[in-house]
C-alpha cells in the first residue's frame, strides 16, 4: 500500500474533524464483497473522488453514507454520527444528488424544491427566497416555474444542487452527478461544487471522468474491487499522472 | 410537519393530473347517481305505505257506514259481503294492513326492500302462503346485491377507486425516481406513504361521505344518529382496509404492475368470488325444498279438506277449545266448516314451510359462519342493517305480522264457529298492528362482531404494511 502516490488519509485532509467518515466499511452482497475495509475522512471544505470502474463500490459507499444500505461491518459516520443508529439526524445534515436527479415531472422545479426542502426539515422558506436558490444554483429565473418535464438533464441537476443549498446541508454525497452532461453543462455543475467547498460543505463524489475529478476534488480516490487501492492529494500531480496512475491499477 | 408537507405536495400533484381528476369525477358523478336512486326508491316506498295506510282507514270507514246503513234497516249491499259475518269483517273485506315504514337510511342502501314486501294484508285467511308467495328468494346472497345504490357502490367500486389511487404509492415514487430522494431526507417511508394514503383516503372517503350524508339530510335519517354513526364507521373501516392493503402490498417492493395484479386479485377473490363462492355452497350443501312443493302442498290439503269439512271442525274444536268458548251452534254453520277445512290447510302449509325455513337457516348460518372471510361481506352486513334495510329488521316485521295474524284469528273465529253476527260496537275493539320497531341499540350490537373482525383485518394489514415499509430504506 505504501506505494509513492499513496498517504495516510490523515496526512492528506485539511485537519479539521472529519464530518464524513468511514472505519473498516464492509457491504457483501451475498458471496459478493462489494465494499472491503474502507477508512475514509473527509473534512469540511473537501471535495473527494471516488474513482474506479463499475463494480468497484463507488455507489455502494455512497448508498451505506445514505443508510439506504446496512454495512455488513464497520460504521459510517456523519458529523461524528454513525448512520446506522442516527438515521434521521445525519440525514438531515446531508444532501444527496444522484446520476439522474428525478423530480415530479407535473410540478415545477420552484414547487419540487420547496417539497424536498420542507421534507428536509426547511419548511420556513418562501417561494421568492426558494426562487434566489434556485436561481444561484444556475437556473434561469424563466425556468423555475415550468414544470419539470420540459427541463434538461442539467437543470434537473441544479434543483439537485438548490435542495443542497436550500437544506443548508453539511456534506454532499455525489453519484456520477455529471455523466452524460454536456460540457459546458459539466463546467457549470463544477463551479457550483466548488462554491459550496469554500463554504465549508464535506463532498464525496463518485465519478468516472477523471479530468473532472482533477478540477474539482482535492483529494481522488482510486477505487477496485470494492477496495480503496490508492488516495491522491489533487493539488501534487497533473492530468496526466492521474490517468497514469489510474490506468496503472486497473491493470494490476 | 412531514405531513403537512405531503399534503401539501399530493394536492399539487392531483391538481396537475388529469386522469386522476377525471376518475375522481366520474366516481363522484356515480355515487351521486346511486343516491338518487336510492332516494328515489326510498319516496316510492314512503308514498305506497302512505297509501296503504290510507287504504285501512277507508277500509274501516266504508264498513262502519255499512253497518250504521244496515243498522238504519238497509239491506246489505251483497248477501256474500255482509260485514255483519265475521269472516267477512275479518276476511279480505275488513283485512287490515301491516306496514314496515323503510329503514331510516333506506336511501343509502336499498338492500332487500325492493324485494322482501314491506305490508302484508291481514285477514283470517293469512296463513303461511302468504309469507312466502311475495319473495323468498331462493339465494341469501344474491338477496343482498340489489339496487345500483351507495351501498354498492361503496361495497364493490369503492375498493376499487381506493386501489386506483393507492396501489402504486410507493412504486411509482421508486419507478419515476422520486424515492432516492425523498428517503436521503431525514423522513421514513413509512411517514411518507401513510401521509400520501392520508390525502387520498381522505379525498375518496370524504366524498363517500359527503354523499351519504346529503342523502341522510335528504331523507331526514339524521333522526337515526346511531344508525348515521354506524353507516360512517363502516364506511371508513372498509375504505381504510383496502387502502392499508395497498400500502401492505406496496412495502414488497415489487413494480407498480405486479401491484395492480396483486390487488386487482385481491379484490376479485374478496369482493366477489369468495361471496358467489360462500352462495353457491350454501345452495349445494343445504338445497331449499322446491317452492312447487308448497303449492301442490297447498292444492292438496284444500281439495282434502275441502271434502272433509265436519271431521276437521270436530277436531278443530278438539283442539282449540278457547276458540269455541263454550258456545259452538248446534248445528255447525257454513262458516264454521269452512273455516275448518281453511285451519287443516294451514297446518299442511306449516309442516312445508317449517322444513322450508329449517334449510333456510342452514344457508344463512353457513353463511354467517364464512362471511368473515370477505370484508366486503363483512361490511355490507353491517351497512345495510344500520340503513334498517337488513335481514333482522325485515324478520323482526314479518314474526310482528304472524303474531299479529293470530290475534286477528282470536278476535274473528269464535264468532265465526258460533255462527254470530258483529255490529258497528266491535269496531273500535279490532285489532291494529303497532311495529315494534328494532332500537338503535339492536343494531349496535348485531353489528358488533363484523365490526370487530373488520377492524381486526385492517389493523393485520395495517401491521404487515408498517413491517414491510419500515424495511424499505434505500430507492432499490
Amino acid at each position: 500500500m505504501n506505494t509513492p502516490e499513496s498517504r495516510h488519509p490523515a496526512e492528506l485532509g485539511n485537519g479539521r474533524a472529519p464530518l464524513l467518515e468511514a472505519r473498516g466499511l464492509s457491504k457483501n452482497y451475498g458471496a459478493t464483497r462489494a465494499l472491503d475495509s474502507l477508512d475514509l475522512a473527509i473534512a469540511p471544505g473537501e471535495v473527494y473522488c471516488l474513482l474506479g470502474p463499475n463494480g468497484a463500490g463507488k455507489t455502494t459507499t455512497i448508498n451505506l453514507f445514505l443508510g439506504f444500505v446496512a454495512p455488513t461491518s464497520g460504521q459510517a459516520f456523519i458529523a461524528g454520527l454513525d448512520v446506522s443508529a442516527h438515521d434521521r439526524e445525519t440525514k438531515q445534515r446531508i444532501a444527496y444528488i444522484p446520476e439522474q436527479v428525478m423530480l415530479y415531472r407535473n410540478l415545477s422545479g420552484l414547487e419540487n424544491l420547496e417539497y424536498f426542502a420542507a421534507l428536509g426539515g426547511k419548511g420556513a422558506l418562501t417561494p421568492g427566497r426558494l426562487t434566489d436558490i434556485l436561481v444561484e444554483a444556475g437556473l434561469e429565473r424563466s425556468a423555475v416555474d415550468q414544470r419539470v418535464s420540459e427541463y434538461s438533464k442539467g437543470m434537473r441537476q441544479k434543483v439537485g444542487i438548490a435542495i443542497a443549498i436550500a437544506k443548508e446541508a453539511d456534506a454532499l454525497l455525489l453519484d456520477e452527478p455529471t455523466s452524460g452532461l454536456d460540457p459546458q453543462a459539466s463546467n457549470e455543475f463544477s463551479e457550483l461544487i466548488e462554491r459550496l467547498k469554500n463554504r465549508g460543505v464535506a463532498v464525496l463524489m463518485a465519478t468516472h471522468d477523471l479530468f473532472r475529478a482533477k478540477e474539482t476534488g482535492t483529494r481522488v480516490g482510486i477505487m477496485r474491487y470494492g477496495r480503496l487501492v490508492t488516495e491522491l492529494g489533487t493539488e501534487e500531480i497533473g492530468h496526466a499522472d492521474l490517468e497514469r496512475i489510474y490506468l496503472k491499477h486497473m491493470h494490476d | 410537519m412531514t405531513a403537512r408537507t405531503v399534503l401539501r405536495n399530493e394536492w399539487r400533484l392531483l391538481m396537475a393530473d388529469r386522469a386522476l381528476r377525471v376518475v375522481l369525477g366520474l366516481f363522484a358523478v356515480l355515487l351521486v347517481y346511486a343516491l338518487a336512486n336510492g332516494v328515489v326508491w326510498m319516496r316510492f316506498q314512503a308514498r305506497t305505505v302512505e297509501a296503504v295506510q290510507a287504504g285501512n282507514v277507508e277500509r274501516t270507514r266504508a264498513i262502519a257506514e255499512e253497518l250504521a246503513a244496515i243498522e238504519n234497516g238497509a239491506e246489505p249491499a251483497s248477501r256474500f259481503a255482509d260485514p255483519r259475518a265475521p269472516n267477512v269483517l275479518g276476511g279480505p273485506r275488513g283485512s287490515h294492513t301491516a306496514v314496515l315504514e323503510p329503514g331510516p337510511l333506506t336511501a343509502l342502501a336499498v338492500g332487500q326492500s325492493d324485494l322482501l314486501p314491506y305490508y302484508y294484508d291481514v285477514n283470517i285467511y293469512t296463513n303461511e302462503s302468504s309469507f312466502q308467495q311475495n319473495g323468498e328468494v331462493e339465494n341469501p346472497l344474491n338477496l343482498m346485491v340489489g339496487r345500483f345504490d351507495l351501498a354498492f357502490v361503496v361495497i364493490y367500486l369503492l375498493p376499487l377507486l381506493v386501489l386506483a389511487v393507492s396501489f402504486n404509492v410507493l412504486s411509482e415514487e421508486r419507478e419515476q425516481g422520486t424515492l432516492a430522494l425523498t428517503l436521503s431526507q431525514p423522513v421514513s417511508a413509512r411517514r411518507v406513504v401513510a401521509a400520501k394514503l392520508s390525502f387520498r383516503a381522505l379525498l375518496v372517503v370524504g366524498m363517500v361521505l359527503a354523499v351519504s350524508l346529503l342523502g341522510i339530510l335528504v331523507t331526514g335519517g339524521f333522526s337515526s344518529p346511531g344508525r348515521v354513526l354506524l353507516w360512517c364507521a363502516t364506511v371508513v373501516a372498509y375504505a381504510l382496509f383496502w387502502f392499508v392493503l395497498a400500502a401492505w402490498v406496496n412495502s414488497l417492493r415489487r413494480s407498480s404492475a405486479w401491484n395492480a395484479t396483486v390487488l386487482v386479485g385481491a379484490w376479485l377473490v374478496l369482493v366477489v368470488v369468495l361471496p358467489a363462492a360462500i352462495n353457491i355452497a350454501s345452495g349445494l350443501l343445504h338445497p331449499l325444498p322446491s317452492r312447487v312443493q308448497m303449492v301442490t302442498a297447498q292444492r292438496e290439503a284444500s281439495n282434502e279438506a275441502v271434502n272433509r269439512r265436519s271431521e276437521l271442525l270436530a277436531r278443530y274444536l278438539e283442539d282449540h277449545p278457547e276458540m269455541a268458548g263454550g258456545v259452538v251452534a248446534e248445528e255447525p254453520g257454513l262458516g264454521a266448516l269452512a273455516w275448518a277445512a281453511t285451519d287443516a290447510v294451514n297446518r299442511r302449509l306449516e309442516e312445508v314451510t317449517s322444513e322450508h325455513d329449517a334449510r333456510r337457516a342452514e344457508q344463512i348460518a353457513l353463511v354467517r359462519r364464512y362471511r368473515f372471510l370477505s370484508p366486503a361481506l363483512l361490511a355490507q352486513e353491517v351497512l345495510i342493517d344500520a340503513a334498517g334495510t337488513g335481514d333482522a329488521r325485515f324478520a323482526g316485521f314479518q314474526s310482528q305480522v304472524r303474531a299479529f295474524a293470530e290475534q286477528w284469528r282470536e278476535f274473528f273465529v269464535p264468532a265465526i264457529l258460533a255462527s254470530e253476527q258483529m255490529d258497528a260496537s266491535v269496531l273500535p275493539d279490532l285489532p291494529r298492528f303497532r311495529l315494534e320497531d328494532e332500537e338503535g341499540a339492536d343494531v349496535a350490537r348485531r353489528a358488533g362482531v363484523p365490526l370487530t373482525v373488520l377492524g381486526a383485518l385492517l389493523v393485520l394489514a395495517g401491521v404487515g404494511a408498517g413491517v414491510g415499509l419500515g424495511r424499505v430504506r434505500g430507492a432499490d
